[in-house]
Formats: C-alpha cells, sequence, structure tokens
C-alpha cells in the first residue's frame, strides 16, 4: 500500500498543507516545532482515526479557526480516498472513505495498517507493563479484527464487573453473587481467547524480532520476548487455570472491589542472550530493541495482512550511534515507502538520497520541496 | 431570531424523541404545520392510541392491547417452548421471519452493573414463575450477542438448566455489533434454525 499524498487544514501549526509523496523514503527536515512531527501524526490519524500524540482533537484545531480537516489517497489493489473532518462547536469527528461514513473502529482498524516509531517507545522496553500490552494489542489488532473485537469486549466485562464488585462490597447479598458468577465466566471466555491470542502472537513475532535485530546488530546478540500472564503461573488449561486463581482471589477481589485476575494483568519481558533488558540492557540496547521491535512489526504485519503497512519514523537517528544508523537506512530500503523527521539532514550524512527520495523542509507549518 | 412559541413546543417535544436532533425536529414540525389538518389529526390519533391501547402483556411482557397478547392467546402456538429476548421490538423482529411458533418472554433489558441494571431490574422472576404454571421444556435465549446480552444468557442458562428445561442460545448467526432489531429477516430466521444448545 502506498500513500500518494496527504492535505492538512487548519491542523495544528499547518493551515493549509498539500504533499506529494514519494513510493520510496520521504525525509521531513526541520527544527523543534516546526510542524514535521504533526505529519506524521496526521497520517497516523488517517489510518486509525486517532492521534498517536497526547493531543485531543479540539487541541488540535489551529489558532481562532473552528475546524480541521486532513485527507490521504491510499493506492494498494484498489484507490481509497480517506477524509476526516473535526468540527469544534459540535466537539464532532467524521471519517469517510471514498464519501463513505463509518462509525465503527473494528471497520477502520487493520484497513490501513499503520507502523509507528518514536522517542516515546522507550516506554515499551523501560515502560510499566500497560505500555507493552498496548504494544502488543495494537498490532494483533490490527493484523485480526476478531481480537479487537474480544478486547473490546473484554475490556467492558472488566468494568461491569468491576462495577458488580464495588456494589458488592458496600452491601453482600446472594443474589449478586449469583450475577457474579456469570460475569466471571464471561471474563473467563472471552480472557482465555486474549491469552490464546496472545501466546499465539509471541511464538510467531519472536521469529520476526531475530530477524530484525540481527540486519541492525549482527548475530552476537540474540533478542527474544517471553509473554508473562497469571503471574508466571502458566497452564495448558488456561479455562481451569483461570477458575483457579480466581477462586483463590476471590476474597481479596471483593474487598478490593477490582479485577485481581486476568490477560489485563499481563506483561511481555524482552530478553537479550537470556538476560532481562529491563534489568541488565544498555541505552544503546533498549533503543536498538525498540527499532528492531518497529521492524519486526512492520513485517510481520506486510505477512498477516498482505498489505504494505505505512511506515512512519518520527527522529529515529537522533539517538543512535553512527553504525547503527547506517544499517537501519540500508534497512528501510528493503521496506519501500517510508516517511522519516529529521531535525537536520547535513548531520546525517550517512543517509544517501537516491533519486526517488523525496526531501521536504517543513518551517512553522509550511512545506518546500528541497 | 423571533420563533412562534407552538412551533418552538413542538421542536422541543419531538427533539425528546430518541435520535431526533434539534434540526430534524425542526424539519419535521415544519412539515407537519404544511400538511393537511386529516393527516395531522391521524397522526396525533395514532400516538395517542399507542399509549392508551398498548400495555404490557401480564404474562410474556409483549405489547398487547389485552391483558394477555395475541400470541399468548393463540390456541395454536406451540406452549412447550419460549424465545427469550430484550425488548418487544425483537419479538416483532422474530415474528417477521415467520420461523419461530412458539411463546416469547420479553425480559425488558439486559444486566449492566455499570447501569444499576441487575436481575430485579428484569423480568427473570416472571419468567421462573412460568417455569411452575406452564408446561414449558425449552428456552431459547435470543438475547443480542454483545458483552451484557452474552453474561445475562450466561446467568439465565445457569437458573434454568437445573429446572431440566432444555436452553439453547441463537447468537452466533448474528452479525456481531448488531442488533437484533436491524438484523434482516433471513438472519434471524437462520439464526432461530441454528441454536446451539447450552
Ligand atoms: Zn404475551
Amino acid at each position: 500500500m502506498i500513500l500518494t499524498s496527504i492535505y492538512l487544514r487548519n491542523f495544528r501549526i499547518h493551515k493549509d498543507t498539500k504533499i506529494k509523496f514519494s513510493e520510496n523514503l520521504n525525509y521531513f527536515v526541520g527544527g523543534n516545532g516546526q510542524g514535521k512531527t504533526t505529519i506524521l501524526d496526521s497520517i497516523y490519524y488517517l489510518c486509525t482515526t486517532k492521534s498517536h500524540d497526547t493531543k485531543t482533537d479540539s487541541e488540535s484545531v489551529r489558532f481562532n479557526e473552528e475546524s480541521f480537516e486532513l485527507g490521504g489517497v491510499f493506492r494498494g489493489t484498489s484507490e481509497n480516498k480517506i477524509r476526516i473532518v473535526y468540527s469544534l462547536k459540535d466537539n464532532k469527528k467524521e471519517y469517510l472513505q471514498d464519501g463513505k461514513k463509518i462509525t465503527r473502529s473494528v471497520d477502520i482498524i487493520g484497513r490501513f495498517p499503520v507502523v509507528l516509531l518514536t522517542p516515546a517507545d522507550h516506554a515499551i522496553t523501560q515502560g510499566y507493563p500497560g505500555e507493552r500490552r498496548k504494544f502488543i494489542d495494537s498490532i494483533i489488532s490490527q493484523a485480526s479484527g476478531t481480537y479487537l473485537k474480544i478486547l473490546l469486549d473484554y475490556n467492558k466485562t472488566l468494568r461491569q464487573r468491576s462495577s458488580l464488585l464495588c456494589q458488592m462490597k458496600e452491601n453482600r447479598r446472594n443474589s449478586l453473587s449469583d450475577e457474579l458468577n456469570a460475569w466471571t465466566t464471561k471474563l473467563v471466555q472471552s480472557g482465555k481467547e486474549i491469552i490464546e491470542h496472545r501466546e499465539k502472537f509471541v511464538n510467531e513475532f519472536n521469529g520476526f524480532i531475530k530477524e530484525s535485530y540481527e540486519i541492525i546488530m549482527g548475530k552476537e546478540e540474540v533478542p527474544a520476548m517471553r509473554y508473562f500472564y497469571f503471574d508466571g503461573m502458566s497452564s495448558s488449561n488456561i479455562e481451569g487455570k483461570f477458575f483457579e486463581l480466581l477462586d483463590q482471589k476471590k476474597e481479596e477481589e471483593l474487598k478490593r472491589a477490582a479485577n485481581l485476575v486476568g490477560p489485563h494483568r499481563d506483561d511481555f519481558i524482552f530478553e537479550i542472550n537470556k538476560l532481562n533488558l529491563k534489568d541488565f540492557g544498555s541505552q544503546g540496547q533498549h533503543k536498538t530493541f525498540q527499532v528492531a521491535l518497529r521492524f519486526a512489526q512492520f513485517f510481520y504485519l506486510k505477512k498477516t495482512t498482505g498489505k504494505t503497512p505505512v511506515f512512519l519514523l518520527d527522529d529515529v537517528f537522533g539517538e543512535l550511534d553512527k553504525k547503527r544508523s547506517i544499517k537501519i537506512s540500508e534497512y528501510l530500503r528493503e521496506v519501500g515507502q517510508a516517511f522519516i523527521t529529521l531535525t537536520d539532514f547535513a548531520n546525517f550524512s550517512f543517509l544517501k538520497r537516491q533519486e526517488n527520495d523525496m526531501l521536504f523542509q517543513i518551517n512553522n507549518g509550511t512545506v518546500d520541496y528541497a | 431570531m423571533q420563533i412562534a412559541e407552538p412551533l418552538l413546543a413542538a421542536i422541543e417535544e419531538l427533539s425528546k424523541l430518541p435520535g431526533i436532533g434539534k434540526k430534524t425536529a425542526q424539519r419535521l414540525s415544519l412539515h407537519i404545520l404544511k400538511s393537511d389538518n386529516e393527516t395531522v389529526a391521524s397522526l396525533v390519533k395514532a400516538i395517542e392510541e399507542l399509549k392508551t391501547r398498548l400495555r404490557f402483556c401480564s404474562r410474556c411482557f409483549n405489547l398487547s392491547e389485552e391483558e394477555l397478547c395475541e400470541i399468548c392467546k393463540n390456541e395454536k402456538r406451540d406452549k412447550k417452548i419460549i424465545c427469550v429476548v430484550e425488548e418487544a421490538s425483537d419479538v416483532i423482529a422474530i415474528e417477521r421471519t415467520h420461523e419461530f411458533n412458539g411463546l416469547y418472554h420479553v425480559l425488558g433489558g439486559v444486566l449492566s452493573p455499570l447501569n444499576g441494571i441487575g436481575p430485579d431490574s428484569l423480568k427473570i422472576k416472571e419468567l421462573l414463575k412460568r417455569f411452575e404454571s406452564e408446561d414449558i421444556k425449552e428456552v431459547i435465549l435470543a438475547i443480542n450477542p454483545d458483552t451484557e446480552g452474552e453474561t445475562t444468557a450466561l446467568y439465565l442458562a445457569r437458573l434454568i438448566k437445573p429446572l431440566g428445561i432444555k436452553v439453547s442460545r441463537i447468537a452466533r448467526g448474528l452479525p456481531v455489533g448488531g442488533d437484533l432489531e436491524f438484523a434482516d429477516e433471513a438472519t434471524i430466521g437462520r439464526a432461530v434454525l441454528g441454536r446451539i444448545e447450552l
């Protein structure tokens, strides 16, 4: 899949930006706050209906304007025009594919797979388990619509069940315990499916991580990812173990009015040569791992969805040494189309600009072809 | 801008209806204003009779003009089988398929602790009473296959099965996320036929 062009109207610092892209590498060069990351985020927006940035939709409307609009043209087996219009007055957003309004996220997620590498990725290897679950879930969701539905179902079950636990804490009644049993069964049913999906995914994804890591670092370091669920008490009988653990924690769940067992508490452990990256990894190894994870995501989604994802790299070379940067820039040639932000092209003399690559100079929300 | 009081009142009332915004309410009001007296009178009559002539069936809680609804009164229906649904609108949807000839029971919603809806807020006790007074052999749970609907079905199956009554579920045939009310007739028909035993 190729993104051939986009436009941004009254989106953050951009008043009226139109860009035609190269099918190869697209570099966006500019200082901080000039609007280059905004271009990547608007592409992410078109693929997922959401910003990756923490900015809300209303905060994304350009100063003194009433709405913003984003548009893009994707070319795969067919051509699709995507438009997003947000109006500040109604606080309403519309997502249109070829003029047709789309309302359910399950109809969009995975339609245009996207991979975004950003400096915020440090949270994946160094942050809390929630960051790793978010990373893993976003990959599986893009690859499998079924998974996204189960995930939404599971999250709703969690909210309902904790609300019921709250009611039971306040007022313990027998009729509520029958009700809790029903919610517990529901929790196990969809929770089990999530665990099975994640288990299968980790098995497959490990091969992709190894390959990407090796291309960047060579063969001396062997990376791996392990799935950690049920606090490490994994079992071949997931359902049975799930019920057993819930039974053990029953009193505590009632006391704390919280869901204490299930895949919403899972973690994923990254290792290099069998050593836990979180405990033993250097800064360089962390960064390399983060980059390898995004390349692995790209090639995994390409294989499972049969579509080439849009690859966005925000300031990837800023924190890497020259040797790894060269490897990565060579690796990008295998990707095909990619979108890369840089603070200054001159600082990256190792980047060989090929004939079909495009270089855009971003200055205060305006774009010049360089 | 000054808007005439009666028009304002009509817009206000219409926009209280589900799915009707201020703009639509205004368009509807102006349309009614332009209609002839006869059309308006029959609209008013239909709305009034909806409230005065319809109530809930005392046995199955379907819409009814009398104490018992047409379905409960119909001697030709199979009295050994009950189809449990969320709302009266689901009865209409299933009736349209002509695939089901048993009785119904309208729950009036689904379990949702977040909205304070527990078993006591639904017609579940009333359903259990029917197993004592009627000769029911089978229950089909035709509840929407969303998170709350599936949990409600689990809850009911656990209550009903120990009574020796066959319980089945028709959810999987319906499009996920689709409300029963909007599923096309063929889909529901297939679903009723393809129910799975719990
Ligand atoms: Zn009735």
